[in-house]
This record gives C-alpha cells, sequence and structure tokens, in this order.
C-alpha cells in the first residue's frame, strides 16, 4: 500500500523540504507523518532516481560539512505539477473512503 | 560494517560503474549522517543498525538494476533512430556521388538493379517506420518501479520493434551492397571508388553498432531478470 504512494511521499517531502539530500528526505518524511511511514530507508534512493529519470526532479552534487560528497534533489516544475495532480487524486479518494465510512461503525460480532 | 555494505551493493551494481559509483557515494553519505545523529556516537552498533535500516543491498542493488535497464533501453531506441539517419544520409551521400561521376548500372543488370532498388527502398522505409514506433513506444512508457510482468511485456515489445527495424536495415544495406557492387562493375579501379566503398563500410558499421546496442540491452534485461529473482 505504501510502496504505491512513495512517489507522492516523495515527492510531497521535497516540495516541503525545498532542496534536500537522501538522508533529509527521509527525515522529513518522518516528521511530517508522526514516524508513521517506516520504511526500509534504501528503498528512498531507486525512487528519488526513478523520479529523476522522469523529470520530476533534478540534481546537483555538493560538498557536506563533512567533506563527503552529497547528492542535493529539487523539484522540478512537472515535479510540482505531477504532485499537485497525485494531490488532487488522493483527496477524491479520501473524500470517497470518509463518506463511504460515514456513520458506519464495525459490528461487535460480525457474521 | 558500513565500508562492507557499501562494496556489496557496489558490487551488485558493477554492470554499471557510473551508477555503481554514485549509489556508493550517496549511501555512503548516509550510512555515515546516520550514524553521526546516533546518540551511542560512532560506535560498532550505530553501524550496525544504520546498515539495518537501509535495507538488503541486493534488494536496493535491484531495484537500481531495473533504473538503468530503463534507461539504457530509452537510449537504445535513440541509437536506432541516430542509426537509421545516419545509414540514410550515407546513402544519399554516395547516390549524389554516383550522379556527379555519371555512373549509371549497364543496361544488361538494369533489371536487378531495379529490383534491388526497390527491395532496398521497402526495407529502408519498414527500419524507419518500425525504428521511429520502438523509439515512441519506449518514450511514452513510465519509468517502472520494479522489474515486474508489466514491464517484461513493454520489454519483450520494445525489444521486438528494435529487432524488426535492425532486420530491415540489415536487408537495406546488403541491397545497397549489391547496388553498389553493380555501379561499380565493369568500370576500372580508381581512387573514385573509395566514396562508395568508404560510404558503405560507415553503413555496415552502423548496423554493426545497433545490433551491438540492442544485444547490450537483451543481456542487460537478462542479468537485471537474474538479480531480481534472488
Amino acid at each position: 500500500m505504501l510502496k504505491g504512494h512513495l512517489d507522492m511521499i516523495v515527492l510531497a517531502a521535497l516540495a516541503a523540504a525545498g532542496s534536500a539530500h537522501g538522508y533529509a528526505v527521509i527525515e522529513e518524511i518522518k516528521r511530517r507523518s508522526g514516524g508513521a511511514f517506516d520504511l526500509p530507508e534504501g528503498t528512498i534512493y531507486p525512487a528519488l532516481h526513478r523520479l529523476e529519470q522522469a523529470g520530476l526532479l533534478s540534481s546537483r552534487w555538493t560538498t557536506a560539512d563533512s567533506g563527503r560528497r552529497r547528492r542535493v534533489y529539487t523539484l522540478t516544475k512537472a515535479g510540482n505539477r505531477a504532485l499537485a495532480e497525485r494531490h488532487a487524486v488522493w483527496r477524491q479518494f479520501s473524500d470517497a473512503i470518509t463518506g463511504l465510512l460515514a456513520g458506519t461503525r464495525p459490528r461487535e460480532n460480525p457474521a | 560494517m558500513i565500508q562492507d555494505y557499501l562494496e556489496v551493493l557496489a558490487r551488485e551494481l558493477d554492470f554499471d560503474r557510473s551508477l555503481s559509483r554514485c549509489v556508493r557515494q550517496e549511501v555512503e553519505d548516509h550510512l555515515w549522517e546516520t550514524v553521526a545523529a546516533d546518540p551511542a556516537g560512532n560506535s560498532f552498533e550505530a553501524q550496525r543498525q544504520a546498515v539495518a535500516n537501509f535495507g538488503d543491498a541486493r534488494a536496493i542493488a535491484a531495484e537500481f538494476a531495473v533504473l538503468s535497464l530503463a534507461r539504457h533501453s530509452r537510449r537504445a531506441g535513440i541509437a536506432a533512430l541516430l542509426v537509421i539517419v545516419s545509414v540514410f544520409i550515407v546513402m544519399k551521400a554516395r547516390v549524389a556521388w554516383y550522379a556527379l561521376m555519371q555512373w549509371a548500372i549497364s543496361d544488361d543488370l538494369r533489371a536487378v538493379g531495379g529490383l534491388v532498388m526497390t527491395i532496398d527502398r521497402y526495407a529502408f522505409l519498414s527500419s524507419v517506420v518500425i525504428g521511429l514506433g520502438g523509439w515512441i513506444y519506449i518514450q511514452s512508457r513510465e519509468i517502472p518501479a520494479a522489474f515486474d510482468p508489466a514491464y517484461r511485456r513493454q520489454l519483450r515489445r520494445f525489444f521486438l520493434l528494435c529487432g524488426a527495424a535492425a532486420a530491415a536495415l540489415v536487408v537495406s544495406v546488403i541491397s545497397d551492397a549489391v547496388l553498389t557492387v553493380l555501379q561499380l562493375r565493369g568500370a576500372g579501379l580508381s581512387a573514385k571508388f573509395l566514396v562508395p566503398i568508404l560510404s558503405m563500410s560507415i553503413e555496415i558499421v552502423c548496423v554493426g553498432i545497433l545490433v551491438l546496442r540492442i544485444r547490450g540491452v537483451t543481456l542487460r534485461a537478462a542479468s537485471t531478470a537474474a538479480l531480481t529473482r534472488r
């Protein structure tokens, strides 16, 4: 379930963080989701590369304070548009489910 | 601990050296930053935890392998078009040279020449249409997240189109070679022969590059399949 929405999660985290490297993206996801999304951290990197390949992100290499090379990602215009589209689809889905569940509650002893 | 993990990851990605180097640097930065943020400091346990949280190196390498395959497939589509355009330019240059030299196929071979020319024309047109179709097909697909059955089907279709375009181009180049022999037949050997011979060599090299490129991508697909199966 979570993997199906990984792209949207990464795009949303980057939109919130601005330019960020992989570690910062993961931290942003954890912070904004209240720790609900506990993905293996390594799965974020292929997603970042895939989104870059699709033109939704751009990246550049910088040097961190530690002296290590660091890859920093930024949302492109296409990435912003893709996020807005996915957001709209998600809201529609969420509203539909909320409507469906409104006024219902699980039965104590289902048949 | 971290170095061992990076070695495994880099080794698994060895089929794409630049990707391997780039991913290694990126993951190394991540893991050391995780260790630095650990309250336990730079201990063996902190490194072990960072590696464990990152996930299985082979599984991550398999995801990158799919991305690499997608990138190379797209490049193969572009290569096919570039090769077709190059062959066309070389072909036109040779025909222009024949006109300049006022060379023509002798009357007794004109019928054979006409037939070969028809085969050449249709074979080349087929390669253009199929090659263009293959390129549009692969460019219009989404970048896959996994080497799943849907992506395998896409790749099979793309390889089929590329193979058909390359086969049609091979027929066209063979026809060109036959036409060149017919054109030069009977003419005395001279330096003027260099242009058609050189242009034919370029066409053969172009087709060879395309065939090798397609073969390279199919081999990469096979190694990606093996990596994702493990």
